[in-house]
């Protein structure tokens, strides 16, 4: 049934707004967007400070996110998009409808290669040295000079396969504009049309919001730092 | 009679290249080219030893002066490491540039600038001086990168 679904022009039942995603997953999933070029760019362009620092804010984006994954709101949370082969594979073949708020069970899976690949890109970027180990990452003292020129030529393929799965993420998107389902409104604004029989999503505290984000901030923080508390 | 003088100019000839190249370190441009990656990998391993040590918050001062020393030396040695033969056509796979082989007059002043620069930081380390070593470090890490910008192909992104 794709009545129900959300910006559907072609709905019978009144639609009412729902705030589907909660401010700090969609500013999470902006600065993302923008970091990631931005890190791409600076580092092609020689700007190896604001590499690092591009870096910096990415792992504290994820780490805020994964934390988010696991208290935050529900649509945040894995436990509710993370689904099993069958539901995706019915999914796709039609079977599932609409009627869920959130990440559908294939989209979920391409929120986890996502966030996954980052995380490893991130985290190779820690490690990198240049050829003349002026520019490094915080924790390359702990590699010698070959291992780290490895680590970077991973770097630089991982990057390409971020680079694919960015591109999978967008076709999809368009797809849905197609089936006339909008994702990027609600992504911007938070509030999606659906149907009233949907209930809403439960929010996270402000609380919730400001542990998680201290949390991901110190441990960002600690490792930028060559994992020492020294400044 | 005609052949056989012939002959031996030949020989001559060929005696005289191998003596020549004998001369210049009987080096072969792949030997060389080779030798070059080695040295240049000693270099970028003698600055991430420096650096680490630097912040590890307790810099072993002795290990630092090794580094600064075999950096001084090789910036010496480093316009030899270019010979004529060691270039692309070695079929070595490199990063060197053939605008190192090109541009001559540049490249030399490149290395120029890094003997230098290397020069001062491995006396201020010797030395133990600690206030003009990070400033002589920048230096000798913005001559290593000021070379590379031109004769030195990027890393594949």
């Amino acid at each position: 049934m794709i009545l129900g679904a959300s910006g559907g022009g072609e709905a019978e039942t009144p639609l009412r707004p729902v705030r589907v995603w909660d401010l700090p997953t969609r500013l999470v999933h902006w600065l993302i967007a923008a970091l990631v070029p931005f890190s791409w760019w600076s580092a092609t362009h020689d700007h190896l400070s604001w590499h690092r620092l591009s870096g910096y804010v990415l792992m504290g984006l994820l780490a805020f996110r994964l934390i988010w994954g696991v208290v935050g709101s529900s649509t945040a949370r894995f436990s509710r998009f993370v689904a099993g082969p069958r539901t995706v594979l019915a999914y796709t073949r039609g079977r599932l409808g609409e009627g869920r708020i959130g990440h559908n069970p294939l989209g979920g899976w391409s929120v986890i290669a996502l966030l996954t690949v980052l995380a490893l890109q991130i985290g190779l970027g820690l490690f990198a040295v240049d050829e003349d180990a002026i520019e490094a990452g915080p924790l390359s003292k702990f590699v010698s000079f070959d291992t780290g020129r490895a680590i970077t030529h991973w770097h630089h393929e991982i990057f390409w396969v971020l680079v694919a799965l960015i591109t999978v993420h967008l076709v999809a998107i368009l797809i849905y504009t197609l089936r006339r389902k909008t994702l990027v409104g609600p992504m911007i604004t938070g509030v999606a049309r659906l149907s009233p029989s949907l209930a809403a999503p439960a929010l996270a505290s402000r609380t919730r919001v400001i542990i998680a984000a201290a949390l991901a901030a110190s441990l960002t923080w600690f490792v930028a730092h060559g994992l020492s508390f020294r400044t | 009679m005609m052949r056989r003088t012939a002959l031996n100019s030949i020989v001559a000839i060929g005696l005289g290249l191998s003596a020549s190249a004998a001369l210049a370190g009987g080096l072969s441009g792949v030997e060389a080219a080779k030798d070059r990656q080695v040295h240049f990998k000693e270099m970028g391993k003698a600055m991430k030893t420096i650096f680490d040590q630097l912040k590890s918050g307790a810099p072993d001062q002795s290990l630092i002066k090794v580094q600064t020393a075999l950096i001084a030396d090789h910036a010496k040695a480093l316009p030899s490491w270019f010979p004529a033969d060691s270039g692309p056509s070695t079929g070595v796979k490199m990063q060197a540039l053939p605008v190192v082989w090109t541009d001559k007059a540049n490249f030399a002043e490149k290395a120029h600038n890094l003997q230098i620069a290397a020069a001062k930081l491995n006396a201020v380390a010797q030395a133990g001086s600690t206030a003009e070593f990070m400033p002589a470090l920048k230096a000798t890490g913005d001559a290593c990168k000021s070379c590379h910008e031109t004769f030195r192909q990027k890393d594949p992104d």
